[in-house]
């Protein structure tokens, strides 16, 4: 029984801390996405349109690590079972990979392109017996400065 | 080729449902699937237990030391006395068993009789403690007869082990998953073993009734239990498989009175 109610506490606290948290990180990322929409990020090899005169050019990356609530562990767990898509880990990769991307624009707002963007995921944390934690996703490019 | 700035209308890479709903679907989903195992590989337990001759049972499960057996039961080293009773032989003739079973009495506050499988029952001295008559312990004995006659033993264990391994094959991946399922098969577990109390406590009534010609004292020891109410928090580890006592004094009435046992006069307890 002790242990139920804890199992309760726990995946409550990760449902509602983890649900508003999530929340309130997507209004974070769409403020900002909005804000940084014209610093002109693609993966293209050269940059796009006629940007002038180059001046020069810096590797810039974003790095975000975010990890999952116990509610979102659970649902995956059973998912796990039962296969199919892991919904539960969806917002997890969506607001880590545009938070990386947030952080690499902010990282450098004198660019006038960022371009060859790439980005890479990877799971920092292992939890008990190979449970995925936290993941990490890291963007990272070429900014190139006019003069 | 110009660039133009846009952000997306919707998030197309999350799904928009409610995540407690996918919750629910897969929880009930591993329930009824786990319910299901269970319940037949229960049935197949029950059969397979009919088939295992007490000898075969005394063979499998014979103890090298009933003490070291105890010592795992109630975290306490506690020395376990052979009891050897006339009393408790007559019983077994009432009940029909025919092979071997041990009586053991063990210095300890537990208020509890066990049986366990490979013939032996052990009754604790806190059990002992609370009864006044001779009645009382032939009822708790038969109790345990019960079980033996019933195969009660044998089938908890192996209902316990069928458990044990679909709740760690189900969830055994995720170790917190386990905590979540165990609880929940805990309840089925001590609603079946909760019938087989039953079970036995009817089957102790027709031991009582065959050895004394009635059933006086059969729910002495429940009363008992009854009348001190302070010490019922203690007792909720013994009594949360066992069907709450006011309704097992109730049956057994209700069973006495369609069978026609009468209630009589007690035979006070030399202990």
């Amino acid at each position: 029984m002790t242990e139920l109610i804890i199992f309760a506490a726990l995946i409550s606290l990760g449902f509602f801390v983890g649900q508003y948290l999530e929340k309130r990180h997507y209004a974070s990322i769409q403020m900002r996405e909005k804000q940084l929409i014209n610093l002109v990020t693609t993966t293209s090899k050269t940059p796009v349109g006629d940007v002038g005169e180059i001046s020069h050019c810096t590797l810039v990356s974003g790095n975000a690590v975010i990890s999952i609530d116990y509610f979102k562990r659970i649902v995956a767990g059973l998912r796990a079972i039962f296969g199919g898509t892991v919904r539960s880990y969806e917002t997890l990769i969506d607001r880590s990979r545009r938070e990386a991307i947030l952080r690499l624009k902010e990282s450098c707002p004198e660019a006038a392109q960022i371009i060859n963007l790439r980005i890479e995921t990877s799971s920092v944390f292992k939890g008990k017996k190979n449970d995925v934690g936290s993941v990490e996703v890291l963007a990272y490019g070429t900014a190139v400065y006019i003069k | 080729m110009k660039y133009r700035p846009s952000l997306p209308e919707q998030n197309d890479n999350v799904s928009h449902e409610h995540p407690l709903r996918e919750f629910f679907v897969l929880l009930a989903g591993l329930c009824v699937i786990g319910a299901i195992i269970y319940v037949i590989l229960g049935l197949f337990i029950d059969a397979a237990v009919d088939h295992i001759s007490p000898e075969t049972e005394q063979r499998w499960f014979k103890k090298t030391s009933i003490n070291a057996a105890i010592a795992q039961m109630i975290d306490e080293d506690k020395k376990a006395e052979s009891f050897e009773s006339e009393l408790f032989d007559s019983l077994k003739a009432c009940a029909n068993i025919d092979y071997p079973i041990n009586l053991w009495r063990v210095e300890s506050n537990a208020i509890n009789a066990v049986a366990l499988p490979g013939g032996d029952i052990i009754v604790f001295s806190g059990l002992l403690d609370k009864l006044k008559s001779e009645n009382g312990l032939a009822f708790v004995l038969g109790h345990e007869l019960g079980h033996f006659k019933h195969r009660d033993h044998l089938k908890g264990l192996g209902r316990g082990i069928v458990l044990t391994v679909i709740s760690s094959a189900l969830t055994g991946s995720d170790s917190s998953l386990t905590a979540l399922v165990s609880p929940v098969s805990m309840l089925g577990q001590a609603n079946y073993s909760q019938s087989r109390e039953s079970a036995a406590d009817i089957f102790a009534l027709e031991i009582l009734n065959c050895h004394y010609g009635h059933v006086g004292g059969a729910t002495e020891f429940f009363e008992s239990i009854l009348n001190e109410h302070k010490d019922v928090w203690e007792l909720a580890h013994y009594f949360s498989s066992h069907p709450e006592v006011e309704k097992r004094i109730e049956n057994m009435s209700h069973e006495s009175n369609t069978r026609g046992f009468v209630d009589a006069k007690t035979i006070t307890l030399t202990k």
